[in-house]
């Protein structure tokens, strides 16, 4: 059973902040033509874009081109980069755009608005027990959690995804998806509503069950 | 936080900003004293708990393969990055424009001197077309040929 805390994820955060400063001397290196710090960096990256990548797709072959569509991107991007912003988000945002010109492309975008006021609705808990976190915790109800984010509209996924996989700070998400951290804290929870509505519908379970 | 004693519905976006530590010092601590009193809230930071726990037990999918090794060639190929120049200001370009004008100002002076100034010209032949009569044409008429000036 997997215990998560504020505290375990503000450690977390730190230990993102030491390896930011690699980043830093590895990015300002590649900058000036060093190319094995560049490939260091994608050494560094190339799983978690992956990663984000394959969850934001849902398809691996695809993923894989669009992590390396991602790394030539940022290549090129290079000299616009400023030590201001950390390394990581700066990729990711490379990435989540690589990854939404897919989508766009493939037409599954769901442009759902989140402000609108069913998504108000859909924060209203329902007032049941909870899930227990053992019945998240097999590999069935893992495949159910998968199953339930991939419905989830492209907003919500991506938002849920830096914060829950990558452990991106709410400042971090903000400046990712390039919208304010009002935002991230109202989308992010109502993510986890979603999400949680999807997982308990495809578990046969009601709210009221 | 609303009071724990009356029932409420969970205020969803407090209880993911407090799991996430994301709340200010003071509203992180109103929200512990509210939590101990409220067990519906409770439960449901339990649940947002529960999903963050598998979130973490998904599958840690890697490419399987060097991604650094495999795109070295095209990143050869690709322009080397080098810093951003900034535009060029104004002041950058006055050096050549200077320049410029001067080069302008002593190519004029030296045509105007060549042309019109003190350098002898040799007449052009060519000119004499212009006279009344062509050189050892016929006269028409005395007229033509003497001057009023000339036949007094």
């Amino acid at each position: 059973m997997i215990r998560f805390t504020p505290e375990q994820s503000k450690a977390k955060r730190m230990t993102a902040e030491i390896d930011d400063g690699e980043d830093v001397q590895l990015a300002a290196r590649a900058q000036m033509g060093d190319r094995p710090a560049f490939e260091q960096l994608v050494r560094r990256y190339q799983d978690r874009v992956f990663r984000f990548i394959l969850r934001m797709v849902g398809m691996r072959d695809e993923a894989m081109d669009l992590a390396q569509e991602t790394f030539l991107k940022a290549y090129r991007a290079l000299p616009g980069w400023r030590p201001e912003a950390r390394f990581s988000t700066w990729l990711f945002q490379i990435a989540r755009n690589t990854a939404l010109d897919a989508l766009r492309r493939r037409r599954h975008i769901d442009f759902v608005s989140l402000t609108a006021s069913p998504d108000e609705k859909a924060i209203e808990p329902c007032d049941t027990a909870p899930l227990p976190e053992e019945r998240l915790a097999d590999k069935q109800r893992i495949g159910l959690l998968e199953r339930a984010l991939r419905e989830l509209p492209v907003e919500q996924r991506e938002i849920l995804l830096l914060r829950e996989l990558e452990d991106m700070s709410y400042a971090d998400i903000a400046a990712t998806l390039n919208i304010e951290v009002g935002t991230v804290k109202s989308r992010i929870a109502r993510a986890r509503v979603a999400v949680l509505a999807h997982y308990r519908h495809h578990a046969g379970e009601s709210c009221h069950d | 936080m609303t009071d724990p004693v009356r029932p409420h519905l969970p205020d969803m976006i407090r209880l993911s900003g407090y799991l996430d530590g994301e709340l200010d010092g003071a509203t992180q601590r109103e929200m512990e004293t509210h939590l101990a009193a409220c067990p519906p809230c409770a439960a449901r930071l339990a649940e947002l708990r529960a999903l963050t726990a598998a979130f973490d037990a998904l599958p840690q999918d890697t490419l399987g393969f060097d991604l650094a090794g495999m795109i070295a060639g095209r990143l050869a190929a690709a322009p080397r990055p080098s810093p951003e120049r900034p535009a060029p200001r104004w002041w950058g370009l006055l050096p050549a424009s200077l320049g410029a004008a001067a080069a302008l100002t002593l190519g004029t002076g030296i045509g105007s001197v060549l042309i019109g100034g003190g350098a002898a010209m040799p007449r052009m032949a060519a000119m004499s077309v212009f006279d009344t009569l062509p050189p050892g044409g016929l006269c028409f008429g005395s007229d033509s040929c003497y001057s009023k000036g000339a036949r007094k």
